[in-house]
């Protein structure tokens, strides 16, 4: 498993940038009234084959976390729903193009950045949590330069993924796959130094790794007495049970505000 | 007491900031800016390749840049980190392996024009979205400290120039112009972007110079395509501009349009215009200055002057002073030019009939491309001269009579090239008289800069993908490399654990290069799986 982890790792990031180069200007993306009007129509038409919340099902892939690699954009699933996809189960409609934009933009709603759809809840009760003691997700993570430097940046969270991914992120970590750039390590140098922090990147001769203090050390593995590396995330596991529905929806509100394209530091500390 | 101090000082200097000072130092194992100095040399004091064991250079690494098709970008290099950019993004690439530490791609940024490249502040890595916002990030992990918009891409302009950073002042320009806007370079803070100063490159209507346009000056052009150099002690940027718009079409835009297609001596602290020089008044065939001002001091007409050097894309080499602006000298950078017989004593060339763009074309030498162009020319001090890409080239130039629509894209005309030689020369800047000569292979699409070192090497892009070591002195060849695709962007040297490398850019990957080593075997490391 961990091995084809790491095979897939180089690329989900991409994929997922794929996903959102071109967001449509069609007014019914992120407007809540045609979400709803679609939600309606992908209950009627759709759910059956990708389940309720497109999380995929027997007859039809998942459309949140896609394993298809292609890059979809706005205009392209308008296109797939009206036209199918020959040779495949989906099939072709026949919808008025509102009724197709409203469903393009419910599947936009799942799928999109986070920043570009209506989300629920209190960001700036988020913003303290993020920040806070309690959940401590700033010892780790940094958003426009405050906080940890050993997990992932979430400056862009908002804008790169959709609110159902960052909602998996926090509650089941584990479940998400540990790609190279996050690995925690232990490095022991035939000089006798320890650093511990995170594998950007490694290989049976380099070492690119940054200590808690954020620094960056170039090693050569010649130089490595002894590697270890975790197998499993150092993001806490235990967050469902740790913070409050409410807590956890406002926090989303918050990460979901976290998007470079917005002007000046919306959501910064 | 003393050894706990020592110890402090190690640590400093292993995890050090880049301050002013060491940037005015110029290159040695690092190379921090495009250029490598303020004063735009492209030139290493590293020596350990020389013309003598240049034979031995061999490539030690290859980074692939994802979904790379022609890089422009040229690396700086900062502690064993070589940081290069492409359209909307940054890698951090392990200077001695090659291996990635870390990426910052940005891709929903509108417009997706070419990137020169980075700039490094304290432990900042900056750049500039294709769509104007200034970006800096953590040098050690990619994380976001700032982003901030600097210019609107609705009103014509992006951004494509490495930004320039001396005494915390982020130096911006404007990209654009060949469809209508208005030039202008700025000053950024580097602590959070706000903006400090702004300088238009073309007058509003009413100002000083704005009689020498008609009624479009407002989308006049003159965008800072390319970053500049600067002097630390006349406190001065050197910066140089586009061409005006319509490109083709004068008729609309009568008089000099100042300050297109020109060197702007700036104060660093205000932005404040200190003197103007323009080569091509009243510009047709898209000579944009868009080449280096190469800041040095010689002696000219037997006085010690201080210096700018500037071969420039409408064929002449030009030395003026650079404290007062004076016209010192122009020579010829080429050897077909056409449209004028030479440059006057007061610096303005001496026009030749036949030259304007019209409907039916006329031929005109050097090309639209021009006799040099952005790629970074080198001074190298130990040869005294100043080696520059050049393009023998000529073409058509038209004019069309249709009214010119800003941000239409309409450049008023067009223009052909054709066939083409690409030559590097070696001048002297005393007397701006060519020293030798290298005439490349290759079928005149010029895009590499040069670099030189104190080994007495150039390095340098023929124009058909091959990179390059040629001899400072004389310009003989010393060593080639096929990397299989076009170099497009310029080398730059630098240093780690006390090797020397070169690297480039070619149209989708970075290469480095080195002195051959024989390989030695390397022990599968012990590496244990933790749950
Ligand atoms: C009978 C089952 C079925 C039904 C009903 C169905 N789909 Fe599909 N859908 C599929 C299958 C199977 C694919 C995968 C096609 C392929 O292999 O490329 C697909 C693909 C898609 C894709 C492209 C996914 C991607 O990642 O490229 C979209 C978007 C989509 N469906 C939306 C819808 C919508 C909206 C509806 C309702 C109007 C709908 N589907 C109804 C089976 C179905
Ligand atoms: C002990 C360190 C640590 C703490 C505390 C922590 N995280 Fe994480 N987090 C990580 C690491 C490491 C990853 C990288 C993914 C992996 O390892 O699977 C990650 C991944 C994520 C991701 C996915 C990032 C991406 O690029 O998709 C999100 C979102 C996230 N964390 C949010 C949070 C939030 C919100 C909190 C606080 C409630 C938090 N984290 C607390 C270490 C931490």
């Amino acid at each position: 498993m961990r091995a084809l982890a790491l095979a897939l790792l180089a690329f989900p990031l991409l994929a997922q940038h794929g996903r959102y180069l071109s967001d449509s200007n069609n007014p019914a993306i992120g407007d809540p009234k045609a979400i709803a009007a679609g939600t309606k129509l992908f209950m009627g038409s759709c759910a059956g084959c990708h389940g309720p919340d497109g999380g995929g099902g027997a007859r039809g892939p998942n459309l949140v976390r896609r394993s298809l690699w292609h890059p979809l954009s706005d205009d392209a699933i308008f296109q797939v729903i009206r036209k199918g996809v020959p040779g495949t189960d989906m099939p072709p409609t026949k919808l008025a193009d509102d009724q197709t934009w409203h469903l393009v933009a419910f599947i936009h709603s799942l799928t999109g950045p986070a920043s570009t759809n209506p989300v629920p809840g209190n960001a700036a009760a988020g913003k303290d949590i993020f920040w806070g003691a309690k959940a401590g997700c700033a010892n780790c993570h940094a958003i426009r330069g405050q906080g940890g430097r050993l997990a992932p940046d979430l400056s862009n969270v908002g804008g790169s993924r959709p609110l159902a991914v960052i909602r998996e992120s926090i509650l089941e970590p584990a479940k998400d796959l540990s790609y190279l750039g996050n690995e925690a390590a232990t490095v022991e140098l035939k000089n006798g130094q320890t650093i511990t922090g995170v594998a950007k990147n490694r290989s049976n001769y380099s070492l690119q790794l940054v200590d808690a203090k954020g620094r960056l050390h170039l090693l050569q593995m010649a130089d490595v007495k002894k590697l270890t590396i975790s197998e499993s995330t150092s993001m806490p596991t235990d967050f469902a049970k740790r913070l409050t529905r409410d807590e956890l929806r406002d926090l989303l509100a918050y990460l979901a505000t976290q998007d470079i394209r917005l002007e000046t530091a919306k959501g910064s500390k | 007491m003393k050894r706990a101090l020592f110890s402090l000082l190690l640590a400093a200097t292993a995890f050090a900031q880049v301050r002013n000072e060491d940037i005015v130092k110029g290159p040695g194992a690092d190379w921090l800016t495009y250029a490598g100095t303020y004063s735009g040399w492209r030139y290493s004091p590293l020596n350990q390749i020389t013309a003598a064991n240049a034979k031995n250079v061999v490539p030690k690494w290859v980074y692939h840049v994802p979904g790379a098709r022609g890089l422009r970008s040229s690396p700086i290099v900062y502690q064993g980190v070589l940081y290069i950019t492409n359209t909307n993004s940054v890698y951090a690439i392990d200077a001695r392996s090659g291996r990635l530490v870390w990426q910052y791609a940005d891709p929903r940024a509108k417009e997706g024009g070419v990137n020169r490249g980075a700039a490094i502040w304290a432990d900042k890595i900056y750049f500039t979205t294709s769509d104007n916002y200034l970006v800096a990030l953590d040098r050690f992990t990619g994380s976001l400290i700032f982003n901030r918009k600097f210019a609107d891409v609705e009103k014509g302009t992006t951004s494509t120039s490495a930004p320039v950073i001396a005494k915390g002042k982020v130096i911006v320009g404007s990209a654009g112009g060949d469809g209508g806007m208005r030039g202008f370079i700025m000053a950024l803070s580097a602590d959070n972007g706000d903006e400090l100063w702004k300088t238009y490159t073309v007058p509003a209507k009413g100002e000083k110079g704005s009689e020498t346009w008609g009624d479009l000056i407002e989308w006049g052009g003159g965008a800072a395509w390319l970053s500049g150099t600067y002097d630390a002690d006349l406190n001065t940027l050197y910066w140089t501009t586009g061409n005006p718009w319509p490109d083709y079409n004068g008729s609309v835009r009568q008089g000099d349009n100042l300050y297109t297609c020109a060197l702007l001596a700036l104060d660093l602290d205000t932005g404040k215009m200190k003197w103007h020089f323009q080569f091509t008044p009243h510009d047709t065939h898209d000579w944009d200055a868009q080449s280096w001002p190469v800041l040095i001091d010689t002696q000219i007409m037997g006085k010690p002057r201080k210096v700018v050097l500037h071969a420039n894309r409408n064929g002449f080499f030009y030395a003026l002073d650079r404290v007062t602006g004076e016209f010192l000298r122009a020579t010829q950078l080429i050897d077909k030019i056409t449209w004028a017989k030479g440059i006057d004593d007061k610096g303005r060339p001496i026009l030749l009939p036949n030259s304007e763009p019209t409907a039916t074309g006329n031929w005109v030498c050097p090309s639209v491309k021009g006799a040099t162009n952005w790629m970074g020319q080198s001074y190298n001090p130990g040869t005294g001269l100043l080696y520059v890409l050049t393009l023998e080239q000529c073409g058509m130039y038209f004019r069309s009579s249709q009214n010119p629509e800003p941000m239409k894209h309409f450049s008023g005309g067009g223009a052909t090239e054709e066939g083409g030689q690409v030559v590097l020369r070696a001048l002297d800047p005393k007397t701006g008289k060519r020293v030798w000569e290298y005439p490349m292979t290759g079928a005149g699409r010029m895009w590499t800069g040069t670099v030189s070192t104190a080994g007495g090497v150039i390095f340098s892009g023929d124009d058909d993908g091959h990179f390059v070591a040629l001899d400072a002195k004389n310009g003989k060849n010393l060593w080639h490399f096929n990397v299989g695709e076009l170099l497009t962007a310029s080398p730059v040297v630098y240093s780690v654990d006390g090797k020397q490398y070169v690297a480039i850019a070619s149209a989708s990957a970075v290469f480095s290069f080195g002195l051959f080593e024989p390989a030695s075997g390397v022990e599968p490391p012990v590496i244990q799986m933790k749950k």
